[in-house]
């Protein structure tokens, strides 16, 4: 169809007689001289969308793209086009919460992908090949990195992806924060950490272990040594209950402290009873990994009730399986060491009253209802308040979340020093692992721009995904979607955008889970990982939501002919806008809402 | 192979045999059973054709409308409401010379709901252009289907198919089912005259203004008309192939008869017994079963009823305001002939009630007895 235009094909008839008409009801000669375009007001055009997979990612991880290269049986190019948009898929295929799960428009038909076990998947596969992305070559530019967390190194990630020389300090003897010190081993084991560090390493990326800003380096020369610096210390100052006897004995010890312990390999003797005190993923963490000390009883009292929790639903459940008991409506008053060991814990009951600042209901005591838990350990895992003490003078700052720009800018404070960015738990963000690498990330293209002397406000309209919670890597450094055609990352795919009548059901593949009493036994891992078959199965499922995925179902619905195969080796189709009418039939059949109609002034060559 | 089937289901087995590439039918009672098999052969593989689920019997035609103009044999069956609902695009069809088979299973009309065997469906479609054959028994329902494909594509003419509710369609009989080599060697492939090319398009069922629209309908009723002589050669090569032999209309024991019967359907069985019975009482009666109905075969009625002093026409359908409609149809093709039978109408069997041989031989006899009147039909069996 190319060349030629299909119209110059049309010539005339002339009969003599009606017993010259054809034998069926037709016209003679082509009908190619009539182009049926001329009728239309709109038309169709492939126009790529964001799923709403991408869009509920805090990282905008293009997910539906290496979905799709996985199906294609491409798992490296799967793999680099997953560390577009973020660092490490090993370890946020374990640990992520999977925002984008609980968005996914499979589950309008029967459950969601699972991506946070593809993302295992393709992360290890892509691990276990040592691949990376291609680093480009130095500028004279520098960033200093204080923390090896999530934030830290995804700011270090991705700064390092636009050139700059990045150098990580890193207060503990171990890389990774949080990633080492506060998630469990059976969550996120350390080969996988270190393999990960191992990665970033070879991109060039600098580590100075044992450095704590403040400390061995005051806060002043860094900002001295490098022209940017981003803080990413996280948030370890545990909250105190504030009741009496709170610093009684060695068996009473904050939640995060205790599972840094134990992830350094200094676990203390936890004994038979555990008691863990709070509600969140720390809490529930602690509680799991003293079961796995060897506990025999751990109880987790919670103030609120269970739908006020914030930890994270699935790993209650877990948790549970495994056998920690829930007390929820209960609040600790007093401590009362009773001999060497035992702790005697008074609490209350509780009721929730009206709703708090919070959102929540607040937890009143009930009058009368004291009763007395006997333990001999107790967790205090209430929350942690970031701090990065050598901040207090220069910003008259107390610790807690620190106030940042849309850039995620916090000063210039030291004339001609470094600009300083932070993320992570330090600033005011869910503190999740993905929420801590989103930022990271944003402080990396932020200072980029500021590098180049670019508008960042600008440069986020850009490059923002879908309600604008992610942006695109990818497209802040020009590298295109697997897709040429016209892309609206703005427009989010929704249910209703779906024909799900294309869909057959098929349930989520499931992962090998080690059973609850065989799991706490040790701290290995108990989510195993899919194997290919089992991958593909998975990706098979996907919708592609918004994306086309040459499936033909337009083509074969075009009334007129008018949606052509295009051209072996390039994209899908070409649409003959000699003679669509703009009926809209492609557009409505198109399962996964891949086609736009646009007005006529849109220029279709413009991708 | 010789198999105890159904009526709906030799009609599937004429489909499957007639290598049929696109089924699309709603479903409606009593036709359901055949494109329930359709659809399972259609599944299996057994037959390699589509199958298309449509939302109404409107839709049913008109997606054949569309397969048959891209080339490729096609199939629908329906009764009743379903035929009634098709009726728009069954003139289409006959305008657009697409040679598309359809089995109607003869099932009353409502209001009131009935279900039973009743000719008024596909009578009500008898200027839709389109061929009509109706039958009497499972064999001749699966002969014809096969038949119809030769006939419709030979004329670009489409063919209904029609045979009587419960009494055919769920009726279980001996039928010997062809082999797919012997039915091959008689219907070969269609080969469209025209057919949808997307490389070359053309505009099918285009407008046509009063310059040519006459001559068109002109050429229509006269390759119509050319069926009847077609559809007789189709009969000899069919017989000759698969050795039963059918004709427009069949006499039974006419030659000598003073009075002949006439009829359409499953009553020809119940009628061949009267027959027999009334010649014991001295009745000297005959039987004319009717097959071929669009186009009619004049000069065969004529040869076949011309000479007899009285014809008893039995219709299981009634027409508001007119009668019988087969009585109405054989009065006019008689009615050149310079001396002519008296021409009686009878009604019997509407709504599946049932038609005995002493039904038959009861109309007959009120028409010996000089007890029935020309210009009214018996009512044979209304109830006081």
């Amino acid at each position: 169809m190319k060349g030629e235009k299909r119209s110059a094909k049309a010539k005339r008839y002339e009969l003599k007689s009606w017993r010259e008409f054809p034998l069926m009801n037709v016209s003679l000669g082509t009908m190619l001289h009539n182009l049926t375009g001329s009728w239309r007001f709109i038309k169709p055009i492939y126009e790529d969308k964001t799923p709403p997979c991408q869009n509920a990612c805090p990282c905008g991880n293009d997910i539906e793209a290496w979905i799709r290269l996985l199906q294609a049986d491409k798992v490296d190019r799967a793999y680099l086009h997953l560390k577009r948009e973020e660092p490490f898929p090993s370890v946020l295929g374990r640990v992520c919460f999977r925002f984008c799960e609980d968005q996914c428009n499979r589950a309008g038909l029967d459950e969601s992908i699972s991506i946070r076990e593809l993302e295992r998947y393709v992360g290890d596969k892509g691990l276990e090949a040592g691949i990376q992305p291609e680093v480009p070559s130095y500028h004279n530019k520098s960033l200093g990195v204080v923390g090896s967390g999530p934030s830290g190194m995804s700011a270090a990630y991705f700064a390092r992806l636009l050139g700059f020389h990045v150098t990580v300090y890193e207060a503990y003897d171990v890389l990774g924060g949080l990633l080492r010190t506060g998630i469990p081993h059976y969550r996120l084991p350390n080969r996988i950490v270190e393999a990960e560090f191992e990665l970033l390493k070879k991109m060039g990326i600098e580590f100075r272990e044992g450095i704590r800003i403040g400390k061995e380096i005051p806060f002043e020369r860094l900002c001295q040594e490098h022209d940017y610096v981003f803080l990413g210390p996280g948030a370890h100052k545990c909250r105190v209950l504030g009741i009496e006897n709170e610093e009684a004995g060695p068996q009473i010890m904050p939640g995060l402290e205790f599972l840094k312990k134990v992830a350094l390999g200094f676990a203390p003797d936890v004994g038979r009873r555990v008691t863990i005190v709070g509600g969140g993923n720390t809490a529930v963490d602690a509680a799991r990994t003293a079961l796995r000390l060897g506990a025999l009883e751990v109880t987790v009292i919670y103030r609120r009730s269970e739908a006020e929790m914030p930890a994270h639903p699935e790993e209650v459940r877990e948790a549970r399986e495994e056998g920690v008991k829930f007390r929820f409506l209960a609040s600790p008053e007093k401590i009362e060491l009773r001999g060497k060991d035992t702790i005697e814990l008074l609490c209350t009951e509780m009721e929730l009253g009206p709703i708090d600042e919070s959102g929540r209901r607040k937890p009143v005591k009930k009058k009368g209802s004291v009763f007395t838990v006997h333990t001999d350990t107790m967790i205090v895992a209430i929350g942690e308040t970031p701090s990065f003490p050598p901040l207090n003078e220069l910003l008259d700052y107390k610790g807690g979340p620190l106030d940042v720009s849309e850039e995620l800018f916090v000063i210039m404070p030291f004339e001609g020093g470094a600009k300083v960015y932070a993320g992570g738990d330090l600033i005011n963000i869910p503190h999740t692992v993905v929420h801590a690498v989103a930022s990271g990330k944003r402080a990396a293209v932020a200072i980029d721009c500021d590098r180049r002397g670019a508008n960042f406000d600008e440069v986020l309209s850009e490059i923002s995904i879908g309600e604008g919670q992610g942006l695109s890597f990818s497209r802040y450094v020009g590298l295109g979607p697997l897709n040429p055609v016209r892309q609206d990352p703005r427009k989010v795919v929704k249910k209703e955008n779906i024909v799900y009548d294309y869909f057959d059901k098929a349930s989520r593949v499931s992962v090998p889970v080690r059973k609850p009493h065989e799991r706490t036994k040790d701290f290995e891992p108990y989510l195993g990982t899919m194997d290919k078959v089992q991958a593909v199965s998975e990706c098979n499922r996907c919708i592609h939501c918004g994306r086309c995925i040459e499936c033909d179902n337009c083509l074969v619905f075009c009334p007129d002919v008018s949606i052509l195969p295009a051209d072996t080796g390039s994209f899908g189709y070409v649409i003959d806008y000699d003679y669509c009418k703009g009926c809209g039939i492609c557009f409505t059949e198109c399962p996964r809402f891949a086609i736009s109609m646009v007005d006529e002034e849109v220029d279709v060559k413009e991708v | 192979m010789r198999r105890v089937i159904k009526g709906n289901h030799a009609v599937s087995h004429g489909v499957r045999l007639s290598r049929v590439k696109v089924i699309s039918a709603y479903p409606i009672t009593p036709q359901t059973t055949i494109v329930e098999e359709l659809s399972e052969l259609c599944a299996s593989g057994a037959l390699d054709a589509k199958f298309i689920k449509v939302e109404s019997e409107h839709s049913a035609l008109a997606a054949l409308v569309g397969s048959a103009t891209a080339g490729v044999r096609s199939f629908t069956a329906t009764s009743s409401q379903g035929l009634l609902l098709m009726h728009e695009v069954l003139h289409w069809v006959c305008g657009a010379r697409l040679p598309i088979v359809l089995a109607n299973v003869n099932r009353a009309v409502g209001a009131g709901w009935n279900i039973w065997a009743d000719q008024t469906d596909s009578i009500s479609q008898r200027d839709t252009g389109w061929i009509q054959i109706y039958c009497e028994s499972n064999q001749e329902v699966l002969d014809s289907i096969i038949m119809a494909y030769k006939l419709a594509e030979r004329l670009l003419t489409p063919v209904m198919v029609s045979y009587d509710a419960f009494f055919l369609s769920h009726t279980s009989e001996v039928v010997d089912i062809p082999v797919q080599e012997k039915v091959d060697e008689f219907l070969p492939p269609y080969e469209p005259p025209y057919k949808i090319d997307f490389s070359d398009p053309r505009m099918f069922g285009g407008m046509i203004g009063p310059e040519v629209y006459y001559e068109e309908r002109y050429r229509i009723y006269r390759d119509m008309m050319a069926a009847i002589e077609t559809y007789g050669k189709i009969c000899d090569e069919f017989g000759d192939a698969f050795g039963r032999r059918y004709m427009a209309a069949e006499p039974y024991m006419i030659d000598d008869a003073d009075i002949v019967v006439v009829t359409a359907g499953t009553i020809t069985s119940v009628a061949r017994i009267a027959v027999e019975e009334a010649r014991q009482k001295g009745i000297n009666l005959g039987l004319m079963k009717l097959r071929l109905f669009r186009p009619i075969p004049h000069e065969l009625w004529r040869d076949l009823l011309g000479d007899v002093s009285k014809v008893v026409v039995i219709d299981r359908n009634l027409i508001s305001g007119l009668g019988g409609a087969f009585a109405s149809e054989i009065r006019s093709a008689l009615f050149p002939l310079e001396s002519r039978p008296r021409v009686y109408s009878a009604i019997a069997g509407l709504g599946g009630r049932d038609v005995t041989p002493a039904d038959v031989l009861g109309i007959v006899q009120q028409v010996v007895r000089e007890e029935a009147d020309v210009d009214v039909p018996i009512f044979w069996g209304l109830k006081e």
